[in-house]
């Protein structure tokens, strides 16, 4: 994901801003590639995976169909 | 009879561009701001919900000026998204975004009526299915979009007959959105219509 999108992200819950911890940047340092989005009220944790960010409730992100 | 299995084809994983796809994509180009040399700042932000493959966001991003972000419920349909060059988020519909963020947001939703006692449980089952009366999808998506949308922000929302237009119309003006349809196609056993929902 682009950093930049962090403006239009939420936390899903309560809708508060996103802090990106542990970053780990693309060769070209524009993308990020993995890290950790956490909210900054709840202190939620929502995971960036390949490059995508997953902002499923936590109560949905272990909901996989076959 | 159209139903799940003769729309599920051999792809279970991520639902495939079909002619709603189309229908849709060809409006919300149509009608979105085209061309202009704008810096990053005037873009538009469009936001698709349930971008599946990816297709309508991408033809968006290439035939408009608009800024794409593209979002799913499915893994594997982010996946796809991505790997077409968009920016992905894997969301339940419009939670993870920010409060008047989108001029646009685009919606091709599970629409088909569905038997409880005949789902699937997988993903493509999750595209297609929209529950008994083919609305449990768009119904929680009406009552969320309003607060993700830019003040003069709108909607294109593609529905069938399958689901009941006048229905989802009915909904969308309890949730304080006007109803125009802006494109419509008809097949031998449903209507489709994109909407255009406005306040």
């Amino acid at each position: 994901m682009k950093e930049s999108l962090l403006e239009i992200l939420r936390c899903p819950l309560d809708k508060h801003e996103l802090e990106l911890e542990d970053a780990e940047y693309a060769d070209d340092g524009e993308e990020v590639v993995s890290g950790v989005l956490v909210c900054s009220e709840c202190g939620e944790r929502y995971p960036i995976e390949d490059g995508i960010p997953n902002l499923l409730p936590p109560d949905m992100r272990e909901e996989t169909p076959a | 009879m159209t139903d799940l299995a003769t729309r599920r084809g051999l792809e279970t994983d991520v639902y495939q561009p079909a002619e709603d796809s189309e229908l849709l994509a060809d409006a919300a180009c149509s009608r979105l701001p085209s061309g202009g040399d704008g810096g990053d700042e005037d873009r538009p932000l469009v936001l698709e919900v349930g971008t599946g493959s990816g297709y309508v966001a991408a033809r968006v991003a290439e035939e408009t000026e608009a800024r794409v972000i593209a979002s799913d419920l499915n893994p594997h349909a982010v996946g796809q998204a991505a790997d077409a060059g968009l920016e992905a988020v894997r969301a339940d519909l419009v939670s993870p975004f920010a409060d008047g963020a989108f001029d646009a947001v685009l919606f091709n939703p599970p629409y088909l009526p569905t038997d409880p006692d005949n789902e699937w449980d997988d993903w493509m089952e999750r595209a297609l299915s929209g529950g008994e009366d083919g609305r449990a999808v768009v119904d929680p998506f009406l009552e969320r979009v309003g607060r993700v949308l830019a003040p003069e922000g709108v909607v294109y929302l593609l529905v069938s007959s399958l689901a009941g237009v006048e229905e989802i119309v009915d909904r969308a003006g309890e949730e304080g959105f006007s109803a125009a349809a802006v494109a419509d196609e008809s097949f031998p056993f449903e209507t489709l219509t994109v909407l255009e929902l406005f306040r």
